[in-house]
């Protein structure tokens, strides 16, 4: 410990080297910054790096979701029952498009099969819960509290009850992190539901606006078109819902239409998320899949969670 | 020799504590104007007791921040670096303002801090932010005063000494 008043000292004598080095730390901040935009290095070092933290997230997270819990449990018996006529209501709906959506499944695999279409995927998805922290908001990623313990896997896709969110970005222990579709160096394959014109969804950095790049002037898009996965590049499955078009700009002289559309996942104030579990059965790569195969599996489990 | 370890402890409290101010979960209203709590401690403690707070650990103390809450990779480091270097070069000067003229200077930091912010986020591509992007600068600026004396308070009262 040196001794006096080495602050005083570098104050009147030591100004060019406190200059000097905040240069050092500037540049040294602004390489890291480069490096972390570039690279792919910084990304590996921040799983390992995070788990050190995991910790301090539920120490934050804690305390939330007590207080949440306790202030649920001090609910009116009105209110929850209200709740619970509206939750029935929503599940007898959901239900009756669940058998329509079995034939249609049915349907869809007959005629695949016709095609002699190797396409047919089941889908599994998981339940996660965000993590209860801020994270930097120009960062444009969440945690949630499922991680390498439960199985989950870099570039999972995560959606909610509306819509695609965003894929996982590293897994830790007990947590990951999701990145965002609204990241501005984010792009997602899509296409329009009603034409099937492919296309790219791309962030902007807000949470209510993306781009869809590359959309012809001529092309049949129009307002309150659906948006979803085109599943090419094999990170999100195909067919989930992920915007509407909000905004189509065609002016002339320009090559493409400027297109808006609105995620349609609650990206900013979500709590409850799926992660999407791709399971390729094994017959896909080889040919038609035989009717009971390819469908038992979703349908056991789901005659077993209640 | 006591007064120094005694110091440290309310330096590592204010720390802690700014960090968990960093991921505390906020309502979105409050999450607009929540300042820069790990910037007013470096300042405080760059301002009262510069042996503590080098350029080097301020920098350091962002990098934390940094894996902390998943920010580009040097962004809190620079951030902060600056602020310390700010306030160690004037810190003569700083010292003998009357607390208003103080509290200014402060808001003037955390300005100047928010303006390298939005200057990297715009290399990164971030769009332009609306005005209320300026609002946890000002209510840093407007909060110095009753942080000041609190941090005063604790650093007192953890060296044993009432106030």
């Amino acid at each position: 410990m040196p001794t006096g008043s080495p602050g005083v000292n570098a104050n009147f004598f030591g100004t060019g080297a406190q200059t000097a080095r905040l240069m050092l730390y500037g540049m040294l901040a602004i390489i890291l910054m480069a490096v972390d935009q570039r690279g792919h290095y910084i990304p590996r070092v921040r799983a390992v790096i995070g788990t050190l933290f995991e910790p301090l997230y539920h120490a934050v997270d804690w305390p939330v979701r007590t207080a949440e819990s306790v202030a649920g449990e001090l609910r009116s018996r009105e209110e929850l029952q209200g709740k619970n006529d509206e939750l029935r209501a929503a599940l007898l709906a959901r239900e009756a498009d669940l058998q329509r959506l079995e034939t249609l499944q049915e349907e869809n695999r007959r005629l695949r099969d016709l095609l002699g279409g190797a396409d047919s995927l089941v889908f599994e998805t998981r339940f996660a819960e965000l993590v209860r922290v801020d994270l930097d908001p120009f960062s444009h990623q969440v945690m949630i509290n499922k991680g390498s313990d439960d199985g989950v896997e870099e570039g999972q896709a995560v959606i909610d009850a509306a819509g695609v969110m965003g894929q996982v970005e590293d897994v830790q222990m007990h947590l990951s992190r999701v990145r965002l579709i609204s990241d501005p160096n984010h792009a997602l394959p899509v296409q329009i539901n009603r034409t099937g014109l492919r296309t790219v969804a791309v962030g902007t950095g807000e949470t209510g606006t993306m781009l869809l790049t590359s959309v012809p002037l001529e092309a049949d898009i129009r307002e309150g078109d659906l948006v979803v996965t085109s599943g090419l590049g094999d990170r999100f499955p195909s067919g989930y819902p992920v915007a509407t078009v909000e905004l189509v700009s065609r002016e002339e002289g320009q090559t493409f239409a400027e297109v808006e559309a609105r995620p349609l996942a609650a990206l900013d104030r979500g709590r409850e998320v799926l992660l999407v579990v791709p399971q390729f059965t094994e017959e896909a790569f080889i040919g038609p899949v035989p009717a009971e195969q390819a469908v038992e599996p979703p349908s056991v489990e789901e005659g077993e969670q209640p | 020799m006591n007064r120094r370890r005694d110091n440290r402890k309310a330096f590592y409290f204010t720390i802690v504590a700014a960090m968990v101010m960093a991921i505390i979960p906020l309502p979105g209203l409050v999450q607009a104007i929540w300042p820069f709590w790990m910037g007013l401690v470096v300042i405080y403690w760059a301002l009262e007791y510069p042996q503590l707070m080098s350029l080097g650990l301020a920098f350091a103390l962002g990098l934390v921040l940094d894996f902390l809450t998943v920010s580009l990779l040097g962004l809190h480091a620079l951030r902060l670096v600056i602020l310390a270097y700010l306030v160690l070069r004037f810190r003569a000067r700083l010292r003998f303002f009357p607390p208003w003229q103080l509290g200014l200077s402060v808001l003037a930091l955390l300005v100047n801090d928010r303006i390298i912010l939005l200057w990297i986020n715009s290399l990164v591509g971030e769009p332009l932010p609306p005005l209320s992007y300026w609002l946890p600068a000002i209510v840093g600026g407007l909060l110095w005063g009753p942080f000041f004396i609190l941090l005063d308070r604790l650093r007192s009262a953890s060296r044993g000494v009432t106030p």
